[in-house]
């Protein structure tokens, strides 16, 4: 709240995860010709994150734009030989452990040459296919041509044979005139039929047909046969099935028609003979073609399988080194040239842990450059905020992933995180409790973790990388589901006897009135969880909503306590004493008082076993607080209690709303004041800096937004106290509903099963029961339950403290930018 | 087994959770409070349940009902 003094370190050590790492501005001068190197050794430090200096300049405009440009390039090459590669069948050999060291533009050469090769040895093997898929076309127009002039000439022989046979017996009057005059005309005068043959898509023939007929007006012969295989078409070079068709016309005119209709049904023709023995002789050449044409695509094939598996040797190498320089002349660009253009000034933010890490990098740099000057590493003052960066390892991670999903935690404010690894699985065993659900789950967050190592570096799916990103969030679910489970007493909704008998007994030896007025305690309580004899019993659940519920609001209670108090600690870290006196004392005296107090008068009522009404108490607590309590009395000076609790909740509401704003505004004008003395302190600070501050520190201070602000919080805080109590009842209603389906399918499924004592049936029913159990339960269940208290945690809890407006440390670094690309 | 007892038991377990982990992985000041932290937690989350469920059988308002078969 404008408090400008530096945040306190604390009495005791400061806690891991807690506070986000301490962050400082950093400004470092590189001489140019060592500005390559420094980059590649921060990017391999990855603990920088440079500001942008260049940010009113387009990318085009920038010093390296050049460079970038040939990356793209590069990275553009890479990504051809990737889908080359993947179409040949060859997977990229992993990072090889010794690395040679590859420079960049010999690279680009490299790649260059590579393409060019590449690209031409695919054409020729285009080319080649192309012919060789004609000749094969070719081959089988021949043969079915052959095939066909063969069978119709034997046809017509035959044909020949017969009227010959016919002639000289029946030379008869009868035999008809017209028919011999026919058969008889002179072969000179007969017009010469053409014909053409190809290939024409199967899908398409009848139209082609049907086309042909029409434009000749059916003075044509068609003849199509079907291949049995699918041939691979030249031009698209797929597989379709198609039919030879042989056309015969007469006439200039009829063909040029037939050919343009050729043409637009991409009918590929072929040339014929009619004489068999040429027939043959193309046959014999035209084999001989393709097996020629096979060879030489063979080994076409072969030269560019060995030109990419060359590549896919050193691809990963190559990919990672373009995205590597690809990313320093992005970062390069961020930096602003210095007058003199001998020297880049950087200016970012680092942890301050890392001070002597970048000046190690930054002096090896400088080292291995043989550079004259080194360069300049100095530390800025500035008012701006730092971004936000929680040193996490693999099990916290996940967790704090939970937080950030709600907002990025404000530089150096307390973190939620921290409690959520414990609460949130919690909560959620709270309304996941049954131990047999809570081993399955355990089981298969174990097979993630145990095999970690192999599937972190696997490619998963959306929803499996999802569970084995969160496998020690599930991992903690499970444990604490099992414990909550052996509270409930529900493996599977049974409940056993593990700590012990039951408390519970028949009156008598009869136990003729159990099923009318119940059992009576006999043994002292059962001694973990709860007793096994309530299950099944009439009296289960009115005694379970009666727990569950009371339950939910003592944890919710118990949580947003902690909420309050996390609040307290920011005040004291930032020294705000005015959060301290009029925002967290208030509260939790209005939540206790309200809340609290009900939680007291739960637990009282637990332990005296008194019969009073509670709602009537909380409610008459407001309508007529001077009332006798009556009957519903649960302890004496229960009436004065309530009147002081009542009055302290009525007055820390004022206490919340008037005196913060009013402080903050008498503050504001004490250092509007002295203003005019302090101002000259900030000259020795240099020009740049200064000019950022200017923008942050004379912020004018309106009262009303203030206090609208502040208006806006204490309203939300005092109805929130209620509506956040009520959310928690959520806990209850998500439990119940776990162990009342998980119930219902022991008993409706299992056991119905069971009792027809058949083999077939009981199969069928634990197959169903398994079903069920593993679709709804533990998969619909465990989700239903993880959003509520994913809910819980970002609402009801972290409304208390947090402010979550941060933004997130993003540095320069060589492993981020990898996975980026991915 | 009272109420104290089993209290009682779970601070002891607390407490020995915490040291043997301080003891184990013994990984500095700040991270060992993250863990002791961490245990503490755990522990009054599952002694708070347990001890909800355990005084709400204490003096029983309702007892069970056999269902008649």
């Amino acid at each position: 709240m404008g408090d400008l003094r530096e945040p306190r370190r604390g009495c005791c050590p400061p806690m891991e995860l807690m506070r986000s790492e301490a962050m400082q501005l950093v400004q470092i001068i590189i001489p140019i010709e060592s500005s390559h190197l420094t980059m590649s050794y921060l990017g391999n430090l990855g603990l920088l994150q440079f500001k942008d200096l260049n940010a009113d300049k387009s990318p085009f405009q920038r010093t390296y734009a050049n460079q970038i440009k040939r990356c793209g390039e590069m990275a553009r090459k890479l990504r051809l030989f990737k889908e080359q590669m993947t179409k040949a069948g060859i997977v990229p050999s992993a990072m090889p452990v010794t690395q040679t060291q590859v420079d960049f533009d010999d690279l680009e050469i490299k790649l260059g040459d590579l393409e060019a090769e590449l690209i031409e040895v695919n054409a020729n093997n285009e080319k080649l296919q192309r012919t060789y898929n004609e000749l094969l076309e070719y081959m089988l127009v021949l043969q079915k041509g052959g095939e066909f002039f063969q069978s119709a000439q034997s046809r017509a022989t035959a044909q020949q044979r017969e009227i010959e046979a016919h002639q000289p017996g029946d030379a008869s009057l009868d035999s008809p005139l017209l028919l011999e005059q026919e058969m008889l005309t002179d072969p000179s005068k007969q017009v010469k039929l053409g014909f053409i043959s190809g290939l024409v898509p199967k899908d398409k023939s009848m139209a082609f047909e049907r086309i042909l007929f029409r434009a000749t007006r059916g003075n044509v012969f068609i003849r199509q046969e079907p291949i049995d295989n699918p041939v691979t078409d030249p031009v698209s070079g797929e597989k379709v099935a198609k039919n030879v068709f042989i056309i015969f016309y007469s006439g200039e005119r009829a063909k040029a028609k037939i050919l343009k209709i050729c043409e637009a049904f991409g009918a590929n023709r072929y040339p014929f003979t009619e004489d068999i023995g040429k027939q043959m002789q193309m046959i014999l050449e035209v084999s001989g073609k393709i097996a020629e044409l096979k060879t030489t695509i063979d080994v076409g094939l072969l030269h560019r399988d060995t030109i990419l598996k060359n590549i896919a040797h050193q691809f990963e190498q190559w990919n990672q080194l373009v995205r590597e320089e690809k990313s320093i002349y992005h970062t390069l660009n961020m930096l602003s040239l210095d007058v003199t253009k001998k020297c880049l000034v950087a200016e970012g933010w680092s942890p301050v842990f890392a001070t002597t890490q970048i000046q190690e990098a930054l002096q090896r740099a400088t080292r291995d450059s043989n550079s004259q000057v080194g360069s300049i590493f100095q530390v800025l003052h500035t008012r701006e905020s730092p971004p936000t960066y929680f040193k996490t390892n693999k099990f916290t991670s996940a967790f704090q992933e939970i937080v950030d999903a709600y907002g990025i935690a404000k530089y150096q404010e307390a973190n939620p995180g921290v409690f959520t690894i414990v609460t949130f699985p919690f909560l959620f065993a709270v309304m996941f409790g049954d131990w047999g659900h809570g081993l399955c789950l355990l089981l298969g967050t174990l097979f993630l973790i145990v095999r970690e190592k192999k599937l972190s570096s696997q490619k998963l799916g959306d929803i499996m990388e999802m569970m084995f990103g969160g496998r020690y969030v599930i991992m903690m679910m499970a444990l604490f589901s099992i414990y909550t489970g052996l509270i409930y007493n529900e493996f599977f909704s049974v409940p056993f006897e593990l700590f012990g008998k039951s408390a519970y007994a028949c009156r008598d030896p009869s136990c003729s009135d159990a099923t009318t007025v119940g059992l009576i305690k006999v043994r002292r309580t059962y001694p973990f969880g709860v007793d096994p004899e309530w299950h099944g019993s009439r009296s289960e659940l009115p005694f379970l909503n009666s727990l569950k519920m009371k339950m939910s609001i003592l944890i919710g209670v118990a949580q947003m306590n902690l909420g309050i108090i996390l609040s307290y600690f920011n005040a004291t870290f930032f020294r705000n004493g005015l959060n301290i006196w009029y925002q967290f004392i208030p509260q939790l005296i209005f939540l206790n008082s309200l809340f609290g107090y009900l939680s007291l008068l739960i637990i009282v009522k637990w332990c005296t076993g008194s019969q009073s009404d509670l709602y009537h108490v909380m409610i008459y607590m407001f309508l007529s607080p001077t009332d006798e309590l009556g009957e519903n009395q649960l302890f004496p000076g229960q009436k004065t209690l309530q009147l002081v609790l009542l009055v302290l909740a009525l007055i820390s509401v004022p206490w919340m709303l008037f005196p913060k704003p009013l402080l903050l505004k008498k503050q504001h004008q004490e250092r509007h004041q002295g203003q005019t003395y302090t101002a000259l302190q900030s000259t020795e600070e240099s020009l740049e800096v200064d000019h950022s501050h200017d923008s942050n520190g004379h912020e004018e201070f309106e009262f009303s937004e203030v206090f609208v602000h502040q208006m806006i919080h204490t309203i939300e805080f005092v109805l929130g106290a209620v509506s956040n109590t009520a959310s928690y009842l959520r806990l209850w209603a998500l439990s119940l509903a776990h162990s009342e389906l998980s119930a219902v399918f022991y008993e409706k499924v299992l056991l119905l099963a069971w009792g027809y004592n058949n083999v077939i049936i009981l199969i069928v029913g634990i197959i169903v029961f398994v079903a069920a159990t593993v679709g709804v339960l533990l998969v619909m269940e465990t989700l239903s339950a993880f959003l509520h208290a994913l809910r819980l945690h970002w609402v009801e809890f972290q409304n208390k403290f947090y402010e979550g407006d941060g933004y997130k440390f993003a540095p320069f670094s060589f492993v981020l930018v990898g996975e980026e690309d991915e | 087994m009272g109420f104290l007892v089993t209290t009682l038991i779970f601070v002891l377990v607390g407490v020995v959770a915490a040291l043997s982990l301080l003891l184990c992985c013994n990984r500095g000041v700040s991270t060992n409070l993250l863990h002791v932290t961490l245990v503490i937690t755990a522990a009054v989350c599952c002694w708070m349940m347990w001890a909800i469920v355990y005084l709400a059988q204490m003096k029983p308002l309702i007892v069970p009902i056999l269902s008649g078969e």
